[in-house]
């Protein structure tokens, strides 16, 4: 069989020293060309510009839902802590704040470098951070991520440069709450700034950070550029930052191979191969936190049955479908703990003999057992507009067939998608968690019974007890224990089927030097230069 | 004449009115409810009627109509659901320049190759070239622009990579950029136009030269190029702008498609991420701004035919 | 589809005769080259079930993005491990149906909208003019944007969505045609005698507008099936897995790169098709519709 794919590879590689050429034509004349146009080189530093792919709602981090946004947040905002990585570990560092003391398991004290000041000017100490938090905590309009001041007591202004944030119980998620899971809790905004434009402040922010905000062309780009005064000296590097934002991976991609930008956002694994080939780019990436699942509805038959839904989970091939659906990237999964989790996650997992597995006979036992014994039919809601499309509904449908059920895919826009898998309207569906760091905010919000993301509407008291107990406590080792009998009890009963933990990229041209991944689904400029 | 003008005006306010009216039908009619989505998590029945009230949602609907065209004519046309973004900033600021470059380059493109070709076929009439001129008009006029938009980039961006294959930059900010960006969208779209063209120019210059007033301008001894560009494309101008008229709507169309393969922050892209968002409030705006510019030009475009051919004057 | 088109009508006396009957010979050719292709597709849209080795939404994962010509499926197989010979065939039956369909409801409503305009007078008849401008005031793709906006996503809301695009230019085009109909002496004359309005609308006119808009319809297919398979693209039009030619160009258009064929095969076919549908359209204006030239 002929290797068009190679071939065709070769034929790009090959011609990449015509495209130089041409390259090197066109900058001529560009460079002629600039006394026309108003494209100020700047002294040292640099431009950067980067095609996004991820959707933008908002750039005021108290209110985003997007991860997408939260990338570009990292680079305009500081906050109290941020996320660190050597390669081997994940760690939480003081940002904002230079030193962190935790006294009782209860009461954080967080004391602030001084002098640090937002980008209109006004002072970044104790009262702004104060206010910040409560902004989160308590503000109107309330913050759809006020949940996670949930416990919080009090915070206090001791001195002009210590903050006290003081809980009713030992909060082992505040790492986590104050730097990760989809808008940063702990994220300090200028008030100055918030009061000055209102509801508008998304389209207008001011924080802290690296790089101060120009300006935003809806669906077009949006320009960040250097802040002089940023706190950690010498950086950023960068004069100016673009992010093209675009809707169509394709043309990312193609925008980053011929060189047209300077990294890419993220990419959909269908094209991680031929990145990964392009000798003048480089690919980062590694599994990060999250998992993918097929959901089951436990609330209605058919899957209200447990042993129908221990059938599914032991019937899926998972390295088939990260083959055929993913192109071959990720890592089968068999608990929803990921290797991010460094303190929790159990590299041999896979020998343990816990959690979900292919195991054909143990499907079949277990279907055996179950309530319908004819044909099952199911409705499998998917959408096209999610991140793998429907690739993970057609994979699974096949081997669904081979323990006698027989689901029909009902392909539908992301907006009905999600009112009725809100609405419980569905008997699977598949989804995924992401950018989780720890396993508090991967199973608490999702399985606990109540829960406002537990779709499939499971409900086991042991659980909720395990899991509610995990969070109030911060000895690792106790946490590690009540996760792994957590974990093994979900697994167990079946809510879902788990799939695999997939890696999360992003993609530099080879030119941009000094980037730093940190396995939490961020693109930080701070150290970024390029040359 | 200001009479054949102001009825002319008249009648496009009147038309205006339609499709204003049609537009904010389509607002009322279209399917899940905006203020749901604006209010996101914040959803309880209370804020629900707060905010309708708010808005004057829960007035009559001609009252919201009126209210809404006073609006639209001054400007203000409201922010997006999600992300608040300022529609009349987004539309008409950012978005409409785009599509007017792209659709001016496809234009000026399509003529200043299309006529020049069709002088070519109809003067090497019947012959081989004018042969393979016809099968290629044939092919561009029905050929799928989005298709070859498609192959375009992938031929000419990444593979020989002589253009940028996304991404707008405006000529009056920055020439040579603008024109480079412009360059693989602008060939896309013109592609239909330029065989048009090329027919017409063809067609209309067979004619013409068979009018006696060539046959006399050759007699004069006037050098042959200038018995066929200049003597030979004076009638050309009419049938120029009548088609300009009349396949307005087609250039419209095929901006949207052009910007959606080449990332294009215009109009036609704004519309088609509107709708998948279900941000109506946008796509309210950008048809109403679509049949305004069609409108608009086709005023324009019936206004300059006195000009152009003293026998359309009115009496 | 050009409005305004060149005319070397044969029968023009002088030395362009000879040119003339060369042009129109080779043109000929082309016509009937045309409608053979036409035809195929059709016949094979028709006849699809038995002529496709596999099912349109047939997975075989294990065999995904398989150039063509290199294993059991002809023209190799998509992402899912689609054979694409086979929904490239079923995507002709969609094109064909989307593009008859939307003609259809285009034609009808654009008959009645036209004739009502065309034999009513003064105001009324000023209004449904103007009716017929807003109409026209909007691009087919962008109406047809806006109707799937309020009618969803699918096939029949796509029918839909391009029928009622495609009512503007039709009613133009009857109104015109009522108009010239209305002015021949027979019509007067009949009014005249005192036959009713109604038996000289049925009569008289309805069958001189009909047979000139059925030549515009034909006309019209391949602008329907652009006009859908655009909007297909788009991500607006028919939902996966639909063998839907644009769709499976948006599909394709991810892995152009390292597996052209995904789209080059559907897009291939779309360029055939819309050429020949074209080339057929041409002809047939050029042997019904001698006045050139008119909308």
């Amino acid at each position: 069989m002929v290797d068009h794919k190679s071939i065709l590879e070769d034929h790009v590689l090959g011609t990449l020293n015509r495209r130089q050429l041409m390259r090197g034509l066109g900058a001529g004349g560009a460079i002629l060309a600039s006394g026309l146009g108003s494209r100020s080189a700047y002294a040292n530093g640099g431009e950067i510009r980067l095609a996004w792919i991820n959707h933008v709602d908002t750039l005021d981090p108290h209110f985003t839902g997007f991860l997408g946004a939260v990338k570009i947040h990292n680079n305009i905002y500081n906050g109290l802590l941020k996320v660190e990585y050597d390669g081997k570990r994940v760690s939480f560092v003081p940002d904002l704040a230079e030193t962190w003391d935790i006294r009782d398991d209860k009461v954080h004290t967080f004391k602030l470098r001084p002098g640090v000041k937002f980008h209109d000017g006004t002072p970044c100490d104790a009262e702004a951070v104060k206010w910040s938090v409560e902004r989160v905590w308590k503000g109107t309009p309330k913050s759809p991520h006020a949940w996670k001041y949930k416990e919080l007591a009090s915070v206090e202004v001791v001195d002009p440069l210590t903050v006290r944030l003081t809980f009713n119980k030992p909060y082992a998620f505040l790492p986590v709450a104050l730097t990760g899971s989809t808008g940063r809790a702990g994220t300090i905004v200028s008030r100055a700034a918030v009061e000055k434009y209102g509801d508008k402040f998304g389209r207008n922010p001011v924080g802290t950070g690296p790089f101060k905000f120009v300006s935003w062309r809806e669906n077009d780009s949006i320009v960040l550029e250097k802040n002089p005064d940023y706190f950690e000296k010498g950086l950023p590097k960068l004069n100016k930052a673009t992010f093209l934002l675009m809707k169509e991976a394709s043309s990312g991609v193609a925008a980053v191979l011929s060189g047209q930008v300077d990294g890419m956002s993220d990419s959909p694994v269908q094209f991680v191969k031929q990145l990964a080939a392009a000798p003048n780019l480089k690919v980062y990436g590694e599994i990060e936190g999250n998992y993918i699942f097929v959901g089951m509805n436990c609330m209605r038959p058919p899957f209200d049955d447990i042993n129908l839904r221990r059938a599914v989970a032991f019937c899926l091939n998972r390295e088939i479908i990260i083959k055929q659906a993913f192109f071959d990237q990720g890592i089968v999964a068999y608990t929803p703990i990921s290797p991010p989790m460094t303190d929790f996650y159990d590299p041999n997992v896979a020998k343990s003999g816990r959690g979900q597995f292919l195991d054909l006979e143990k499907a079949k036992a277990f279907r055996a057992k179950a309530k319908n014994q004819g044909t099952v039919e199911v409705v499998f809601l998917a959408s096209e507009q999610g991140t793998y499309g429907t690739r993970l509904a057609q994979t699974v449908l096949p081997m669904l067939e081979a323990i006698n059920i027989k689901a029909k895919l009902e392909v539908v826009e992301r907006a009905a998608w999600v009112s009725r898998r809100n609405a419980r309207d569905f008997d699977m569906f598949d989804a995924n968690w992401w950018a989780d760091l720890d396993p508090d905010e991967t199973v608490h919000p999702e399985f606990h019974s109540g829960a406002p993301w537990n779709y499939p509407g499971w409900s086991n008291k042991r659980f909720d007890e395990l899991v509610d107990a995990a969070q109030v406590t911060l000895d690792v080792a106790k946490r590690k224990a009540y996760y792994m009998e957590a974990c093994d009890i979900l697994m167990d009963e079946a809510p879902i089927a788990i799939v695999s933990h997939m890696p999360v990229f992003k993609i530099f041209s080879k030119k941009v030097t000094g980037f730093k991944y940190i396995p939490v689904d961020s693109l930080n400029l701070h150290t970024v230069g390029i040359g | 004449m200001l009479l054949f003008a102001l009825g002319k005006v008249l009648q496009t306010l009147m038309v205006m009115m339609i499709v204003s009216v049609v537009s904010f039908t389509l607002l009322k009619l279209a399917p899940g409810d905006p203020i749901q989505i604006m209010l996101g998590e914040e959803y309880s029945p209370k804020a629900h009627e707060s905010l309708v009230k708010e808005l004057g949602l829960d007035r009559p609907l001609v009252e919201q109509y009126v209210h809404w065209i006073g609006n639209f004519a001054t400007g203000n046309w409201g922010v997006s659901y999600v992300g608040k973004a300022p529609i009349f900033q987004y539309a008409f600021v950012e978005a409409l320049p785009v599509t007017l470059t792209l659709a001016a380059s496809a234009l000026g493109l399509a003529i200043l190759i299309g006529v020049p070709l069709g002088v070519l076929s109809a003067t090497r009439k019947d012959t081989a070239w004018d042969a393979v001129s016809a099968v290629f008009t044939l092919t561009a006029t029905a050929f799928p622009s989005f298709y070859l938009g498609l192959i375009l980039i992938w031929v000419f961006g990444v593979k020989l990579g002589l253009f940028p294959t996304l991404g707008f930059v405006p000529p009056w900010k920055d020439l040579w950029g603008g024109l480079m960006h412009m360059t693989l969208p602008a060939v896309t779209l013109s592609t239909y136009f330029l065989a048009m063209i090329v027919r017409l120019t063809r067609a209309n210059l067979i004619e013409t030269l068979q009018q006696p007033y060539i046959a006399a301008a050759r007699a004069r001894g006037e050098p042959e190029w200038r018995v066929v560009w200049v003597h030979g494309l004076r009638n050309i101008l009419m049938p120029l702008v009548t088609i300009l008229g009349l396949q307005l709507g087609a250039l419209l169309q095929g901006a949207v498609l052009t910007e959606t393969v080449f990332s294009l922050p215009g109009v036609g892209q704004m519309i088609t991420q509107a709708v998948l968002d279900r941000e109506y409030a946008i796509v309210q705006a950008g048809v109403m701004l679509t049949a305004c510019l069609f409108i608009t030009t086709n005023l324009l475009v019936d206004l300059a035919y006195p000009y152009l051919d003293p026998r359309l004057r009115p009496r | 589809m050009a409005d305004i088109r060149a005319t070397s009508s044969p029968g023009r006396i002088g030395p362009s005769s000879l040119g003339a009957l060369a042009w129109f010979a080779r043109a000929r050719f082309f016509l009937l080259l045309a409608s053979s292709v036409l035809a195929a597709f059709v016949l094979s849209a028709v006849f699809a079930p038995w002529l496709t080795p596999y099912g349109p939404v047939e997975q075989d994962m294990s065999s995904f993005m398989q150039p063509p010509l290199s294993g059991t499926h002809v023209l190799g197989t998509d992402s899912f491990g689609r054979d694409l010979l086979t929904r490239t065939i079923y995507g002709a039956r969609y094109a064909l149906t989307i593009g008859f369909g939307a003609v259809l409801v285009g034609a009808c409503g654009g008959l009645i909208v036209g004739m009502a305009a065309g034999l009513s007078g003064g105001l009324v008849e000023w209004a449904l003019m103007r009716f017929i401008d807003a109409l026209l005031a909007l691009p087919s793709l962008v109406m047809a944007i806006a109707f799937i906006s309020i009618l969803g996503q699918g096939l029949d809301k796509v029918v839909l969505a391009v029928g009622v695009a495609l009512i503007g230019p039709f009613s133009r085009t009857v109104r015109a045609d009522v108009l010239q109909v209305k002015a021949q002496a027979f019509v007067e004359a009949a009014g005249l005698m005192g036959i009713g309005r109604l038996a000289i609308v049925r009569r008289h006119i309805l069958p001189n507008v009909i047979f000139p808009l059925a030549v515009q319809a034909t006309i019209r297919i391949s602008y329907a099936v652009l006009v859908s398979s655009g909007l297909s693209f788009l991500g607006i039009g028919v939902a996966p897995p639909t063998p839907d030619w644009g769709l499976m160009i948006a599909e394709g258009r991810s892995f152009v790169s390292f597996a052209p064929w995904i789209a080059g095969v559907p897009g291939t076919a779309l360029a055939i098709l819309l050429i020949a549908l074209s080339v057929v359209g041409d002809g047939v204006r050029e042997r019904f519709d001698p006045k050139l030239g008119r909308q």
